[in-house]
């Protein structure tokens, strides 16, 4: 297979290019405890209110290595969700092989942002967001995706607000999401320059200059923890704005998140399912391969609008590439690259 | 008439006039004896001032001197100090460089390192699959 220009999406668009792409990945593996049901409830809600508003969006959900043994989300997610159009939704399953061959860290069970370029890179929308599976759009973002007053070359962040638990075990409306009682913890805000701070839950970028940066960074992939504050930091190095959208999107906290379990792991963070929180996330960027996102996997149509990626060696990235290793560019005016830290 | 001396006579006006001048004269000597030695004590005076002027002029002068030269060693300082920052900022620069480079360096090292794990995880596989092959054992 030839190798694709950075520019291009992997996957032709026969129709009207959609306003946003919205790329998610998953997996039923019951990852945090009840995955599929959060999933569901969380797109039936998302789905319900981007449709209400006539923001014309697709869906670009990359399963990732999906296990053998549990039925695959694609197979689940239309019964469960009615709705949804499937022609609005594009679904790649991901061969189990890639997971294993691309891991620098066996405790490294998931590959998120590897999974999360695999859609990048075959979005179609003018504009991308990256976010995750049980994350509720806010009022304010939706209405910013409905005018369509958007940016090229801005960087969009909304604030996490995370929910108490107990929200998620019906089928939250407004009135659940947006009670301030509801809340679990202080309101997070963002803070320039880098805007972090749940970045893997909101990342709306144009796909010109999401391409451009060739996703998010595929070259350390010994981490999960910080992957996503590195887009900032190569975004802010690259001379992008990074603006706060305005409003939040909303999390139901759940058992087994991070941020219920960071603390399980004090004194053996080396055992951490993220990795080495510590790595200087701030302080480096990357240049990914040209064939990012998985962008030279052999695709194979299963069913409309659903892709299987079958394995192949001449789609895995190298192992290690440390020329992709790179200082970010401080700019005038701009913040200064992460200081150093001391991993001790 | 008034004889004066042993040959001449002058007349009564004529030597009281002389004495009157004598008088004068003899007046006018006291006073400027008088103003001679008030003009010695002033002169003794000023000499005194100028003594003491001319003690301060070397003191000020060697004052001077002093602070010429601890002048000069300010701006030796100065120019020292200069140096030192313009070394101070060098250093800073450079130490920045160097904290950038060990980040770099770090996170090149955790990627050996991770590679170096799997690589090694995937070896002992291998190995141990045909270890198991050539000893017969079911793998």
């Amino acid at each position: 297979m030839a190798p694709l220009s950075d520019r291009s999406s992997v996957t032709s668009h026969d129709r009207t290019p959609p306003t946003v792409s919205i790329v998610l990945t998953g997996r039923n593996d019951d990852y945090g405890v009840g995955f599929e049901a959060r999933f569901f409830r969380t797109l039936r809600f998302n789905h319900r209110e981007l449709t209400s508003r006539g923001i014309a969006y697709e869906l670009v959900f990359i399963e990732w290595a999906p296990p053998q043994d549990r039925p695959r989300l694609v197979d689940r997610v239309f019964d469960a969700v009615p709705d949804l159009d499937p022609g609005v939704c594009r679904w790649y399953v991901v061969d189990a092989q890639y997971q294993a061959a691309l891991s620098l860290n066996p405790r490294l069970v998931y590959l998120e942002f590897v999974a999360k370029n695999v859609g990048v890179r075959r979005a179609a929308g003018r504009f991308v967001l990256t976010s995750n599976c049980d994350v509720y759009f806010g009022r304010v973002v939706l209405d910013a995706l409905a005018r369509g007053s958007l940016m090229d070359g801005v960087v969009y962040r909304a604030a996490r607000y995370d929910l108490k638990a107990e929200i998620g075990d019906g089928n939250p409306g407004w009135p659940e999401i947006e009670d301030p009682a509801n809340l679990d913890g202080r309101p997070r805000s963002l803070r320039p320059p880098f805007m972090a701070g749940g970045t893997g839950d909101f990342v709306l970028l144009d796909r010109g200059t999401f391409h451009e940066m060739r996703g998010f960074n595929e070259v350390y992939r010994v981490a999960r923890i910080g992957i996503d504050r590195n887009f900032l930091v190569k975004a802010l190095s690259m001379g992008l704005t990074i603006e706060d959208i305005g409003g939040p999107v909303y999390h139901v906290n759940h058992a087994g998140s991070y941020r219920l379990t960071v603390h399980d792991y004090e004194g053996r963070e080396g055992e951490a399912p993220w990795g080495n929180r510590r790595w200087h996330s701030s302080g480096v960027v990357y240049n990914n391969a040209p064939a990012w996102g998985l962008s030279e996997a052999p695709q194979r149509q299963l069913a409309k609008g659903v892709w299987f990626l079958d394995f192949s060696w001449d789609a895995v990235p190298p192992l290690v590439d440390l020329r992709g290793v790179v200082l970010p560019v401080s700019r005038l005016g701009g913040p200064r690259p992460g200081r150093y830290v001391s991993r001790m | 008439m008034k004889q004066t001396g042993t040959f001449g006579f002058v007349r009564v006006a004529r030597y009281t006039e002389a004495v009157e001048y004598q008088k004068k004269a003899e007046s006018r000597a006291l006073r400027l004896e008088q103003q001679l030695e008030t003009s010695r004590e002033q002169s003794r005076g000023w000499k005194a001032k100028a003594d003491q002027a001319h003690e301060a002029l070397k003191q000020v002068q060697k004052t001077a001197a002093e602070t010429r030269q601890k002048l000069e060693r300010a701006e030796a300082r100065a120019a020292d100090l200069q140096v030192l920052q313009q070394r101070l900022a060098e250093s800073e620069r450079a130490l920045t460089v160097a904290r950038e480079q060990l980040m770099a360096i770090e996170v090149k090292l955790d990627i050996l390192e991770g590679a170096a794990n799997v690589l090694d995880a995937r070896t002992r596989t291998v190995l141990m699959r045909r270890t198991a092959t050539e000893r017969g054992a079911p793998v």
